[in-house]
């Protein structure tokens, strides 16, 4: 579904991404972990088409989408959870998801008024997400956690066929936590799903496969087992250098 | 207020708007038929600024660029097309205002917030001075006088009631098209883009598209004022095109209260009473309208940022804790 | 065209560029410090021109303007950045507007006070000859402008890089906050950095009322319309930037109008799109995200 090659996104001095290539197949999900600074953001951001890469190929669906603006990625299918919240702060949640379920639809119909159908979604989508109740509130007058409830409601609303998620339990309680990781683990088995996680526990209940990054590099590929028991990923969260093979 | 009630409401005031000389004859002279002509005139400009400014999150002073575009294609048409069909030289004057906005847009589209002011700013000053040199085509410093008379068929709108009616027919109708937009997805989308234009576009939405067909449509609607501008004197000026206008205009979405619908309306309204009746009660030598313009203005942007609708809406929230 | 014209053409657009620079400069710095666009400015421009004005009226001293009118621009900007300016901080697009309001109610105060006629400000004695050049005479004092701009832009460079207050100002345009949290006191700064692009307004109206005339819609055409333009092109919030843009656009004007007469704007129109199109940010300017 996802396949990157030779990935790699410069700032400046810093090699933020130094070659990264790795493949997702559909409705994998895929966690990718890695200490503070190994580029787990800027590979979403590259893959989202947010930031652009220096060098390298991204194919969606064995489509080629390296030249692709954000935009025109997002509706290849292609969803982003924020690692920090991005949503319409003075809106209320259920017209945050209303625009995410009319983006489908394109919104130059200029004189039509939303139809009921996408707010009735909305709700919906809401509903599953666990914030039934709470479709009127503003989004900045909700918590922490149902902020990045709704975050991924806005996400699902797009119906997309690869859902990024950019540490999605970061700041909550253990409750939360464990509310949302079963939220993920329940979603559809044909979406496919990139995860960037600090918290292992998540990363052990979702992953398939696991892979870690240090540098801007690879450094372990595998399933979760696998990496468990990796001297040089235990090595790298420890602090240790560490020479990629 | 039940719909219908409201509907019937909204088209009496309408009514009453559109035939105001013919009801106030008695009583008001034919300068207050002008004073209220010019106020709508700047109310549908303003109301096309308000697109950008409130809606869209786009601050633009360059909209008098447009604004000045359709006045001069108005006036050039009638004169150089010899004929003063409304239809014409309406349409000339959108169409001129249109394609301008879709060039300034395309190049200025793509920045925000203060960066984008500058370049409209700069921009629509730089068409300003090209209108302000340009003898041959617009006149230059003199302007362009003898703008034609604007004809449907055989009735002649430059009788100064009929010009009036025109114009308040075209207010009203870009009223409804200004508030039917609101409601729409597209003004929705529109309110993304201005409130959080990176998550607009991880959705899906091209918000430079978004934007620039805003832009134009903004364009275009401030060119059909400034036609019915130059339809009601006759006459272009340069200045039509010049920051002073696009100032003007501004300050009356921001005074009345950006991104509602009442907003730019009241605005104008204070605008041109400012403008109108403040220089009767001065003493004539005393030309100070732009300055008390100006002291208004900065006491909204430092204590009421939403405008008089900001106020009235505080107001009321007060008036009902009580 | 004879190469003499060229000549005098290109210097033309130099001494223009110049007075560009000394006008543009007091903009790219409040912004560059700041993150605010001061739309007064070409209302200080014009304001500078006028006091200087009355101060030739009353003295017949030009060199005594040019000292006054700077001075009496800077004392403004230090009394309007606390007045209003600093009860938005933070709120950068608000006070650009509020800018606007000021420029609005100085340009209407000038016209109450010294009418609204064109008047003109003659070259000072000693500096209204011409000299001769290759291909004929050539005004004294454009090469004085041409002078002036040079040495101010050195003189900027060296206050900008080899002094204390020039490492302030480079370390504010950075990040001001952070200045700050360091214990500087960023009200004075803020004042001063505001009360400085105000004097090089003024100062900026002085020099050109002798080339340009002292006329109501001077804050426009040429003050904030240039003043714009040079910073776009060349890059806001830089010193390098305003070089840059000054330099480009004063010959650009010169030679377009030469060239194009009536429509000679248009040549600025289109190098305003094509830096936009190719390079955003201007020529060597770095972007702050500023809303």
């Amino acid at each position: 579904m996802i396949e990157i090659r030779e990935l790699r996104r410069a700032f400046g001095g810093v090699v933020a991404l130094d070659g990264v290539s790795l493949t997702v197949a559909e409705g994998e999900r895929r966690a990718v972990i890695g200490p503070n600074g190994a580029g787990k953001t800027t590979l979403i951001n590259v893959l989202t088409g947010e930031i652009a890469q220096t060098a390298g190929m991204i194919r969606l669906a064995g489509r080629d989408i390296t030249r692709l603006r954000s935009w025109q990625r997002a509706r290849l299918g292609l969803a982003h959870v924020y690692q920090r919240t991005e949503l319409f702060a003075l809106l209320s949640a259920r017209d945050n998801v209303a625009l995410a379920v009319a983006a489908r639809e394109g919104p130059y119909r200029v004189f039509r008024a939303p139809p009921r159908a996408e707010y009735s979604e909305a709700d919906t989508v809401l509903g599953r997400v666990g914030l039934a109740g709470r479709e009127d509130a503003a989004a900045r007058a909700l918590s922490h956690g149902e902020r990045r409830q709704l975050e991924l409601a806005v996400a699902l609303a797009q119906r997309p066929r690869v859902l990024l998620l950019d540490e999605p339990t970061a700041g909550m309680s253990p409750l939360e936590t464990a509310r949302i990781a079963e939220l993920i683990a329940g979603l559809d088995r044909a979406l496919t799903i990139l995860i960037v996680e600090h918290d292992m526990d998540v990363v052990f209940r979702l992953a398939d496969r696991v892979t870690v990054l240090h540098e801007g590099r690879i450094i372990a590929d595998g399933t979760a087992a696998d990496v468990r028991g990796d001297v040089r990923v235990h090595d790298v969260y420890l602090g240790k250098a560490v020479t990629v093979a | 207020m039940r719909p219908f009630l409201r509907w019937a409401l909204v088209a009496a005031a309408a009514a009453a708007l559109v035939t105001f000389p013919y009801w106030s004859a008695p009583w008001a002279s034919r300068f207050a038929t002008t004073v209220v002509r010019d106020a709508l005139i700047l109310a549908i400009f303003a109301l096309s600024l308000d697109l950008l400014v409130g809606r869209a999150g786009m601050p633009s002073l360059g909209h008098a660029a447009f604004f000045g575009a359709g006045a001069y294609a108005a006036g050039i048409a009638s004169q150089r097309l010899a004929t003063d069909q409304l239809p014409v030289t309406l349409g000339a004057a959108a169409l001129v205002a249109a394609l301008l906005a879709l060039l300034i847009g395309v190049l200025v589209v793509r920045s925000e917030g203060i960066f984008f002011l500058m370049l409209t700013l700069a921009l629509a000053q730089i068409v300003f001075a090209i209108a302000f040199q340009w003898t041959a085509v617009t006149g230059g410093s003199n302007g362009l006088a003898g703008v034609g008379r604007p004809m449907l068929a055989s009735l002649d709108f430059s009788a100064p009631d009929l010009m009036y009616v025109l114009v308040a027919v075209t207010f009203v109708l870009v009223a409804l098209a200004v508030w039917g937009l609101a409601r729409s997805t597209y003004g929705r989308a529109l309110i993304g883009v201005r409130e959080n234009e990176r998550r607009m576009r991880a959705l899906g939405y091209d918000t430079a598209r978004l934007r620039l067909s805003a832009f134009v449509l903004a364009g275009t609607i401030a060119g059909i004022a400034g036609a019915l501008s130059a339809y009601s004197t006759r006459f272009v000026s340069a200045q039509d095109a010049g920051l002073g206008n696009s100032v003007r205009a501004f300050v009356t979405v921001l005074v009345g209260g950006a991104g509602t619908l009442g907003g730019p309306i009241l605005g104008s309204a204070l605008v041109s009473l400012i403008e109108r009746v403040v220089p009767s009660l001065l003493p004539t030598d005393l030309r100070i309208s732009d300055a008390i313009l100006g002291i208004i203005f900065i006491a909204f942007v430092l204590f009421a940022r939403q405008g008089m609708v900001g106020l009235g809406r505080f107001a009321l929230l007060r008036v009902s804790r009580r | 065209m004879t190469a003499e014209l060229v000549f005098q053409q290109a210097l033309n657009g130099l001494s223009f560029g110049a007075l560009l620079f000394i006008l543009a400069s007091g903009l790219s710095l409040v912004f560059g410090m700041m993150d605010v666009v001061n739309l007064a400015h070409g209302a200080f421009y014009m304001l500078g021109a006028y006091v200087a004005l009355s101060v030739v009226q009353l003295t017949g001293s030009f060199w005594l303007a040019m000292l006054a009118a700077p001075f009496a621009l800077g004392l403004l900007g230090f009394a309007l950045e606390p007045l209003l300016l600093r009860r938005l901080r933070g709120r950068h697009l608000d006070q650009v507007l509020l800018t606007i309001g000021v420029s609005l109610v100085i340009v209407d105060v000038i016209g109450q006070v010294w009418g609204r006629e064109v008047r003109s400000l003659s070259a000072p004695a000693g500096l209204d000859g011409s000299v001769a050049l290759i291909g004929g005479v050539y005004p004294v004092y454009r090469l004085f402008v041409m002078a002036f701009g040079v040495a101010l832009a050195v003189a900027m460079a060296l206050v900008y890089r080899r002094t204390k207050i020039g490492m302030l100002i480079r370390a504010g345009v950075e990040d001001a906050e952070m200045l700050g949290a360091l214990g500087v006191n960023t009200n004075r700064l803020f004042a001063s950095t505001f009360a400085t692009g105000a004097a090089l307004a003024g100062l900026a109206g002085v020099i050109a009322a002798p080339v340009f005339g002292v006329q109501p819609g001077m804050d426009t055409d040429p003050g904030l319309l240039y003043s714009l333009v040079v910073v776009v092109v060349g890059g806001l919030g830089t010193l390098s930037g305003a070089v840059a843009g000054s330099v480009l656009v004063g010959p650009a004007d010169t030679f377009g109008k030469v060239l194009f007469q009536d429509v000679a704007l248009a040549v600025i129109f289109a190098i305003v799109a094509l830096v936009l199109l190719l390079k955003p940010t201007g020529l060597l300017g770095r972007i702050r995200i500023a809303r």
